[in-house]
């Protein structure tokens, strides 16, 4: 990660709380595997979080009011073997299910809707696409032979 | 010349504003009433400096004249994902990332804002990159995580040369973690970091531990190891000219490679 590695002053009793500036956590909004209720939000945390840290990141950041947040550990799989028949461990995540406050819900959109989309005229994606069809009309098989390989007979 | 036509110019504005009063409270007084409403948001843009400079100046300054201004754009969790708009597209237009030299233009309360708009982009194509990977599509325009990368990586190394010149100018130190050259016990020299300590050092058991200085009896030992370094470079310096000189034998003609 870009970020330098802080070295933060000793906590002593009385010191001031300890502050992040520049923050180098990431969060990702996943879909949830099993069905969850419809105020509950997924997310994969770096490990090294925690759930106040979560509840202060969605709120300070995002202005999320968040009523509370529950983590656990989601074991990478190790089951693979690569060509020398070595293990192959994918690495372990954190995942949080943070409960939204202020009866707040949240569904996963559907972010690859199928779109229909037309290519440009007289663009380079028309032509192949034309060019594409032509060869796949010239390369079928004769109609009148009724599904016969071409290898067979005169 | 300038400043006194302003000055006039308020005064006229002034004048107006009375005769305007002056024809409302004659005729009515709900007119009044309305027409307070209507230069109340007028007479509010004046008290901020900004807006008092564009409403003397013509309209067409405007623009120039007007500060880098970003509104909050609070949409909260829709912010980890891309506007609707770029749903189901191949292509995303993205601009180019942010220089090293852009960003030493930028304040550094810019240079903070910019972090946090950035680590929102990036959360943003994280979500879309694992729910592409989940669908098992192609992720739509994915130059975008390494361009947003990179200005995170540029933003930071500025932050971190400002805070370096700072240093240097108050404390005339470079480092940030205060070290020193010390010596481990095998005679090695490296550069030790300081660290804090809640005790003094003299108390602290586990400190006086190490061991930062080399004993006598390790000298001989020192000199065996440069004698094994130099012997294990002079061979294989005579390895490289051995077969060197084998490939000329074999190739006359053969440009021998500069390394």
């Amino acid at each position: 990660m870009p970020v330098t590695r802080l070295l933060y002053p000793l906590f002593q009793l009385g010191n001031p709380q300890l502050r992040i500036f520049r923050p180098n956590w990431f969060l990702t909004l996943v879909r949830p595997g099993k069905e969850q209720p419809p105020d509950t939000v997924q997310f994969r945390i770096p490990m090294e979080m925690t759930k106040c840290d979560v509840k202060n990141y969605l709120e300070k950041i995002y202005n999320v009011p968040v009523g509370a947040v529950r983590t656990r550990i989601q074991f990478g799989s190790n089951k693979k073997r690569n060509h020398l028949n070595q293990k192959v461990k994918q690495p372990d995540y954190k995942v949080a299910y943070v409960q939204l406050a202020q009866g707040q819900t949240f569904t996963f959109p559907d972010m690859f809707p199928e779109k229909e989309r037309m290519p440009a005229e007289g663009s380079m994606e028309e032509m192949q696409e034309k060019f594409m069809e032509d060869e796949k009309q010239r390369q079928k098989l004769d109609p009148r032979r009724g599904g016969v390989t071409e290898w067979f007979g005169l | 010349m300038a400043a006194s036509s302003s000055a006039g110019r308020v005064l006229t504005l002034c004048k107006q504003f009375q005769n305007v009063f002056r024809i409302s409270s004659s005729i009515n007084t709900q007119h009044c009433s309305t027409t307070l409403i209507k230069y109340q948001p007028r007479l509010y843009r004046e008290k901020s400096p900004l807006a008092a400079l564009s409403w003397y100046s013509p309209v067409s300054s405007v623009g120039q004249c007007r500060a880098l201004h970003t509104t909050i754009n609070r949409r909260g969790l829709e912010e980890f994902f891309d506007l609707p708009e770029n749903w189901g597209e191949t292509n995303v237009k993205s601009g180019a990332p942010w220089t090293a030299k852009q960003l030493r233009t930028k304040s550094n309360e810019d240079l903070h804002k910019l972090w946090y708009v950035l680590l929102k982009e990036k959360n943003l194509l994280l979500t879309l990159e694992q729910e592409a990977r989940r669908q098992r599509v192609q992720m739509p325009s994915p130059e975008r995580s390494r361009k947003v990368e990179r200005s995170m990586i540029r933003l930071e190394t500025v932050v971190k040369e400002r805070e370096t010149a700072l240093r240097l100018l108050q404390t005339g130190q470079e480092k940030a973690r205060p070290g020193a050259w010390r010596r481990n016990i095998f005679g090695y020299v490296y550069w030790y970091r300081f660290k804090e300590y809640a005790i003094p050092w003299h108390m602290n058991r586990r400190y006086k531990r190490k061991r930062f200085f080399t004993p006598k009896f390790v000298q001989p030992h020192i000199r065996l190891r440069i004698e094994k370094h130099l012997r294990e470079k002079a061979r294989k310096a005579t390895l490289e000219k051995k077969t060197q000189s084998k490939v000329k034998e074999k190739f006359p003609h053969v440009k021998v490679s500069a390394s």
